[in-house]
């Protein structure tokens, strides 16, 4: 029979399958009748939820609880920006974002990974911080105006070329690049060495004594957190058309904390659920009231208290459940075959 | 012959507290060499500094006359060194197999580790073995934190097994286990004693006396006395630390 690890990877899948065509349904939908505010809100949660995964790699597989994780996606944003406003060339903005992005993490890795528990969240918290207050301050990144008159750009995908300024085309895009995000890591996490990522939540004690550096996976997780957190970040310009030094303030690191909470920690597809839940809880109840942030805050509080698992966690087990009872059945069938 | 393990002079303190005192010893290969002595001794500091857990503040540990000292617990581990818990440290929310799984995928080849974990290959073959030999096959699904406390200590054991070390170091394997499995256990270390030199902590004296080779005793830090359990059991100086004032 399979692990346990891997039903539960595969009950994700289970919840992407119903994201993606439930994105892919409201897209076309969107589109016919012609709406763009609904569609733009749309990507903009699926970029966010790149941002939301990101920090799930950390603290719901690897176990480390990332409060800056928005300084990632604001320099793959910056360094997008950047770019598209010399070269307006989407391959050349994503790969600046996501090589930049690259480097960001290995520097702040460095440097968080030489602590543990609250003090490695107090030190992203503060990385994340200073380069906000430092962009904020710097005239040449346009301040705290931040960098506006980014151009729309074409997005050659080799069989055809989608535009940015599509509204269903853009969000197509975003729609494949998590898609291919969340496969990335699920096949990382169905690994031998992602078993040693899960490894280091579950106890990182014992972990040295099997034979793992702990350092190194915990150093990878976070580097591959900063560049997906980086490469949607590089999105994000394309989408708004300006980037602001608020990207990376905690308020961004936190809302997207909350989406992975809310969602459910440590299944990937939940902190994507979780995003596209906030950003639309915000939206709708934004424009009803001004005090939306008490009621996101009584919620997180909710799925705190009540929902361990996150919204996710109230489906998934008996996706897995289910899931169980195929594969027994499929090896029933291989064993009753078998001479 | 090259003794499989020896310390030599082997010291820690902590603050005042001389924990391990200068002990020298050493475990013959495939020979079942047992550390005693009362609650406090330094048995499971004594452990910490040959598994690396701690370093020492002198003295060295050898591997087969390779000095290892200051070698932490993974590179001991790739040494062939594997050691269980006298306090139970598994994986609590992962299954029995995925426990051994973990335990056991250094032995594939590291390319390896960037596919997805396989049914085939000396680690799967190796977990399949482990969950037969200690009767984890009904069990091997359920959550760690699920069973019961002698199989949490079954499975501390099979963990060790896992990477096939050379050394076995066994923290009171039998600590709060029914009386059948005690005896299970004590079978089962006897039984590895072909394949692997064990170094086991014991507080039962009846089991210290069947199954060990060669008895270590410590007390207050220091090596009290050694030699083979009949001897020490009759030496003095052991009685009066067991039973005396101490
Ligand atoms: N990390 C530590 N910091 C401070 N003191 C310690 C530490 N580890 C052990 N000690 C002290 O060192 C002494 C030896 O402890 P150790 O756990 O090695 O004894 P032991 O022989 O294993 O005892 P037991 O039979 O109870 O397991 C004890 O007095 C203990 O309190
Ligand atoms: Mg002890």
């Amino acid at each position: 029979m399979l692990d346990r690890l891997d039903i539960s990877l595969r009950a994700n899948h289970v919840l992407f399958v119903i994201l993606f065509t439930a994105a892919f349904v409201f897209g076309v939908m969107a589109s016919m009748t012609g709406d763009r505010f609904y569609l733009r809100l749309a990507t903009e949660a699926l970029i966010l939820s790149g941002l939301a995964l990101s920090i799930d790699i950390l603290l719901g597989f690897t176990g480390l609880l990332s409060l800056g994780q928005a300084l990632f996606f604001g320099v793959g944003a910056y360094v997008s920006a950047l770019v598209l406003r010399e070269v307006p060339s989407f391959w050349l903005a994503l790969g600046a974002a996501s090589g930049a992005s690259l480097v960001a993490g290995v520097v702040g890795g460095l440097i968080a990974n030489r602590v543990r528990g609250v003090y490695f969240a107090l030190i992203t918290f503060g990385m994340a911080q200073i380069v906000a207050k430092i962009i904020y301050n710097t005239r040449s990144l346009g301040a705290s105006d931040g960098l506006i008159g980014i151009p729309v750009v074409e997005i050659p995908l080799g069989f055809v070329t989608l535009s940015a300024g599509n509204p269903l085309e853009f969000f197509l895009v975003v729609l494949g690049g998590i898609t291919l995000i969340y496969a990335g890591m699920s096949y990382v996490l169905s690994s031998p060495f992602g078993r040693v990522m899960i490894a280091l939540k579950a106890n990182e004690k014992r972990v040295p004594y099997l034979g793992y550096s702990t350092w190194a996976p915990r150093m990878v997780a976070y580097v591959l957190a900063a560049v997906i957190a980086g490469t949607v970040g590089g999105l994000y310009p394309m989408l708004r058309g300006f980037v602001s030094p608020e990207l990376m303030f905690f308020s961004a690191s936190g809302d997207a904390l909350i989406m992975v909470i809310i969602g459910g920690s440590g299944t990937l597809v939940g902190a994507i659920w979780g995003a596209i839940l906030l950003v639309a809880f915000k939206s709708v109840v934004g424009s009803w009231t001004e005090h939306h942030l008490i009621i996101v805050g009584l919620m997180f509080m909710a799925a705190v208290l009540f929902m361990k698992r996150g919204l996710i966690g109230l489906v998934k087990p008996m996706i897995e459940r289910r899931l169980v009872r195929i594969e027994a059945a499929r090896e029933m069938r291989k064993e009753g075959k078998a001479p | 012959m090259t003794p499989a393990l020896e310390t030599r002079g082997l010291s820690i303190a902590f603050g005042g507290l001389k924990a391990v005192d200068a002990v020298s010893f050493s475990a013959t290969r495939n020979k079942i060499t047992t550390v005693i002595g009362p609650n406090g001794a330094g048995k499971t500091t004594l452990f910490n500094l040959i598994s690396g857990g701690l370093r020492p503040a002198s003295g060295t540990v050898m591997l087969d006359g390779r000095n290892v000292t200051g070698f932490g617990p993974a590179a001991l581990q790739g040494s062939g060194l594997a050691r269980s818990f006298q306090i139970t440290n598994l994986f609590f929310e992962l299954t029995v197999r995925e426990n051994l799984g973990l335990a056991a995928q250094t032995l594939d080849p590291v390319i390896n580790a960037f596919f997805p974990v396989g049914r085939r290959g000396r680690a799967a073959d190796k977990v399949d073995e482990l969950i037969e030999r200690f009767g984890f096959a009904a069990k091997a699904h359920e959550l760690v934190a699920a069973l019961s406390h002698g199989e949490q200590r079954r499975l501390e054991i099979a963990m060790c097994l896992a990477s096939e070390p050379q050394i076995l170091m066994l923290d009171e394997p039998t600590q709060g286990m029914s009386h059948g499995d005690t005896e299970e256990t004590a079978r089962l270390i006897r039984s590895l004693s072909t394949e692997v030199t064990v170094l086991l902590i014991e507080h039962d004296i009846g089991l210290v006396m069947s199954l060990s080779d060669h008895v270590v005793v410590m007390h207050q830090g220091r090596k009290l006395s050694e030699g083979a359990p009949a001897e020490v059991r009759s030496d003095p100086a052991v009685q009066a630390a067991y039973f005396g004032h101490g």
